[in-house]
């Protein structure tokens, strides 16, 4: 290749990646900008959850300003700050193309396949070979080619993220919203100041903001007033139904005991618990605050375990109920558990001395031992059943023939029994055994019972009175035969029957023999120690 | 002709990838009057004979591949061996072993037999029904084009190529190869059914009374002196870097692996794949006219290199995957 060439065709190489890249970075900065625009639409909620977070923090603590900013100012902060974050991005976008891949992009556009990206390549190079020269020939053609053709880049199309626009409708009804939530405000409650812990609920006049009410609430209050304020829902309930408890109880005493231990609708359990004080002590009006001791006992108390008087107190209402309702009457104390009669105080520490208390002391302790054991999360076992873990050696005794005492050869505590050897090896699903150790269908049950051994009583049968059978012995089988051989079977009985005067005479002897080992055994008998 | 290349010029480059495209069309024109409607099979035996690899032929009975081959021997003038492997065959009866001879003057003398790998084509029929021992005797044979018998070693005549047909079905009685000896094929090519109208051509051609005589159109020379064009062929840097990446991407757990080969994978392609993927893009980018590898050659023979070289696991094999849905997904 000529100089003159060279050169010309660096100089189209350079062309084509100029354009290249160019067409690619521009490419690439519209596919980056169209990826923030999703992001900047949804800076476009910013402001508006601002502004209704401030709307409801002013709504909370009682601002009385009828709005915050006007409402220009609110939508012009809602298009600034998404419209600035998608300038700066803009403004910092830096794309850099490399000119390798202009030059790819260019040849792939241009389908020859690579060859100018491999001349520009080849081109600095400083040893080259014949092939290279010829492969930098043959992408002049290509290059110039590329000079002169505009490269259009395809844009890989992302799919158009079309709930991002959804931000736009959601801003503008979130910036009414902070709008209208400008005109309200909120109610707020006040103390009444003749009677402690009763308060009525009072419309605060936002024209008004030096009115007394305002006063009392910026002013610092006693705890009873700041728990009123803090529980404005809870609060009032819990008085009516400690004053309706109280008049209950103070117009009909002995109904106290019938409603013990039930609850009405809407009732919590801790009305109850602050209103049968008051009636056992007779004063229903003074005492129908609810201590501060019961306050205190509320957060220790668990969801899985409750507290040492609640249970004594659940378990003497158990008592109760099942008590007789004349039994208890009179009693003036729906907590009085013992079987005494005579109203007494339930905070008297002289009725723990009952048997009943120290049981209940002693099941509390169990109970706290569980307690204990279940506050570890379940994590550790319990202590009862923890066991020294199983060897897992498998073989059954020691080198020294000595059985190993923790082996039972299945190799762990679990009761799946592992293998050796091949069958380890073998790819499966470990099968466990039906019945763990056993290699047949199963075992063999032994029971043992203890029986106390019992005398039985029977005629004891000397040897001489045995005798032959006399009675029938039952059915018996009899083969059909043949007829010659039923005549050859009684043929041979009527041969034994001819033989039979011989064989009695044989049994006489038999007999003589048997009498003379009869009196040898007898001599014998007599001329032992014993005799 | 002479055995050696010249190529210092860019004319002489263009002589020589002339001449090798050439020879090649003369080679394939040749074999093709025998083998009918199996064009790509026999670019891809040519491609893997011109960059000095083996092939491995996969394919159902009947469909000419051990055809192919010895016509292909017949075409080039090579000496052209077969061996029909059998699961008895020992690797003796391949290499050759040393007989007892007896000498002119009435002794006895011991001599080597070569054996039918000793040869510029061999045709291995059958490659799965051997057993490892007699194939692994293949192994140094084509790694180091030499055979090692007690202590003479054979060095084998250039060109050596070892083409292998292996049947996919037929599996009882086979011993798969081993990814070692799979790894030593340049190319693994399917060799599938023909078309309606080869089908036509075949018949005419085979059950008639006429022969088909095939002349030798090119010699061991001129392949070696094509081998040699082959390996004269650049390769851009960032061809290089595509092959490279390529063949990564088929190694699970790899930074450019894709998750569905991590998920399939057990078993990538190794560095002898990236030596494949260049050398066989080397005969594509000369056959395509140019004198320099592209990515897109290295898309085309990737199939073909990679085919054999990825392993699925029980997995994908589960889901019907085969290794040519892993490349597919890998060349995305």
């Amino acid at each position: 290749m000529s100089t003159h060439d060279s050169d010309q065709l660096q100089q189209d190489i350079k062309t084509v990646a100029w354009n290249a890249s160019n067409q690619i970075q521009s490419t690439d900065q519209r596919a980056a900008l169209a990826a923030h625009v999703p992001r900047a639409l949804g800076l476009l909620l910013v402001v508006p959850i601002a502004g209704l977070l401030l709307q409801g923090i002013r709504y909370l603590e009682g601002w009385q300003a009828a709005s915050i900013f006007p409402l220009v100012v609110w939508v012009g902060l809602t298009v600034a700050v998404p419209l600035g974050w998608f300038l700066y991005k803009a403004g910092t976008l830096r794309i850099s193309i490399d000119r390798q891949r202009a030059l790819l992009a260019a040849d792939r556009q241009l389908g020859s396949a690579d060859r100018i990206t491999t001349a520009d390549e080849f081109m600095q190079k400083s040893t080259t070979s014949g092939f290279m020269e010829a492969a930098v020939d043959d992408a002049a053609t290509w290059a110039e080619q590329g000079r002169d053709t505009r490269l259009s880049m395809n844009v890989d199309s992302q799919p158009r993220k079309i709930l991002a626009w959804l931000a736009v409708p959601a801003s503008a009804l979130l910036l009414g919203l902070v709008f209208l939530a400008g005109h309200y405000t909120r109610p707020v409650a006040v103390l009444n100041a003749d009677s402690p812990g009763m308060f009525t609920p009072l419309i605060d006049n936002p024209e008004s903001p030096n009115s007394d009410n305002d006063v009392d609430l910026k002013e610092p209050q006693p705890e009873d007033t700041d728990d009123s304020l803090k529980k404005p829902a809870k609060e009032p309930r819990k008085q009516r139904a400690v004053n309706r408890q109280g008049e209950a109880n103070a117009a009909i005493p002995d109904s106290a005991e019938e409603s013990d231990g039930k609850l009405n609708e809407g009732e919590t359990r801790e009305s109850q618990q602050a209103s049968n004080p008051s009636s056992a002590r007779g004063a229903p009006s003074a005492s129908g605050q609810p201590s501060k001791s019961d306050d205190e006992q509320k957060p220790r108390k668990k969801s899985k375990k409750k507290s040492k008087p609640e249970r004594e107190r659940d378990k003497k209402e158990r008592k109760e109920d099942e008590k007789p309702s004349g039994a208890s009457a009179g009693q003036g104390s729906s907590k009085g558990s013992d079987n005494n009669a005579a109203p007494s105080d339930w905070a008297s520490t002289s009725q723990a001395a009952t048997p009943e208390d120290e049981n209940i002391e002693d099941e509390d302790d169990v109970d706290d031992e569980e307690e204990e054991q279940e506050s570890r999360g379940g994590v550790q076992p319990n202590m009862r059943d923890r066991r020294t873990p199983v060897n897992r050696d498998l073989q059954i005794g020691f080198g020294n023939a000595r059985p190993n005492p923790d082996a039972n050869g299945r190799g762990g505590p679990s009761g799946q029994k592992k293998s050796r050897g091949v069958a380890s090896l073998v790819l499966g699903v470990p099968i466990p055994d039906r019945i763990n150790g056993q290699p047949n269908k199963g075992r063999i049950r032994i029971t043992q019972q203890r029986i106390t051994p019992e005398i039985e009583e029977s005629e004891q049968v000397p040897a001489q009175g045995r005798t032959t059978l006399n009675g029938p012995v039952g059915p018996m089988h009899h083969p059909k035969l043949e007829p010659w051989l039923q005549n050859l079977v009684r043929t041979y009985f009527l041969n034994q029957r001819e033989q039979t005067p011989l064989r009695t005479s044989e049994k006489d002897d038999e007999t003589n023999i048997s009498d003379d080992s009869l009196q040898t055994s007898s001599n014998a008998e007599s001329d032992s120690p014993q005799s | 002709m002479s055995s050696t290349l010249s190529a210092n010029t860019p004319a002489e480059a263009r002589e020589a990838a002339e001449e090798f495209r050439t020879v090649h069309s003369a080679i394939r024109k040749e074999v093709g009057r025998m083998m009918v409607g199996q064009d790509a099979t026999v670019d891809g035996v040519l491609a893997a004979l011109f960059a000095a690899g083996h092939v491995l032929l996969e394919g159902v009975p009947g469909l000419g591949k051990t055809l192919l081959v010895s016509s292909l021997g017949k075409a080039i003038d090579l000496s052209f061996s077969r061996i029909q492997f059998t699961p008895d065959m020992m690797p003796a009866d391949i290499r050759g072993t040393n007989v007892l001879s007896e000498t002119e003057t009435g002794g006895t003398k011991l001599e080597f037999q070569s054996g039918p790998l000793v040869a510029n084509l061999v045709l291995a029929d059958e490659i799965n029904r051997a057993t490892p021992r007699t194939q692994a005797a293949l192994l140094e044979s084509m790694q180091e084009k030499q055979i090692s018998v007690g202590k003479r070693t054979i060095k084998l005549d250039d060109p050596f190529c070892v083409m292998a047909t292996q049947n996919p079905v037929e599996q009882e009685g086979t011993y798969p190869l081993p990814e070692a000896q799979l790894d030593r094929f340049l190319f693994k090519l399917v060799v599938g059914y023909p078309a309606e109208n080869d089908y036509r051509t075949i018949l005419r051609r085979t059950t008639s009374n006429e022969e088909i005589d095939l002349k030798p159109v090119s010699d061991a020379n001129t392949v070696i002196r094509m081998r040699q064009v082959v390996r004269a062929v650049p390769v851009p840097e960032h061809v290089e870097t595509d092959a490279i990446r390529l063949v990564m991407a088929t190694q699970p757990g790899n930074e450019y692996t894709a998750s569905m080969v991590n998920e399939v994978v057990a078993l990538g392609a190794s560095p002898r794949g990236v030596q494949a993927l260049i050398l066989a893009g080397k005969v594509r980018a000369l056959l395509e006219g140019r004198f320099a590898v592209a990515t897109e050659d290295l898309k085309a023979v990737a199939p073909d290199v990679l085919r054999h070289r990825v392993l699925v696991n029980f997995q994908g094999m589960s889901e019907g995957i085969t290794s040519d849905d892993v490349i597919a997904e890998v060349l995305k």
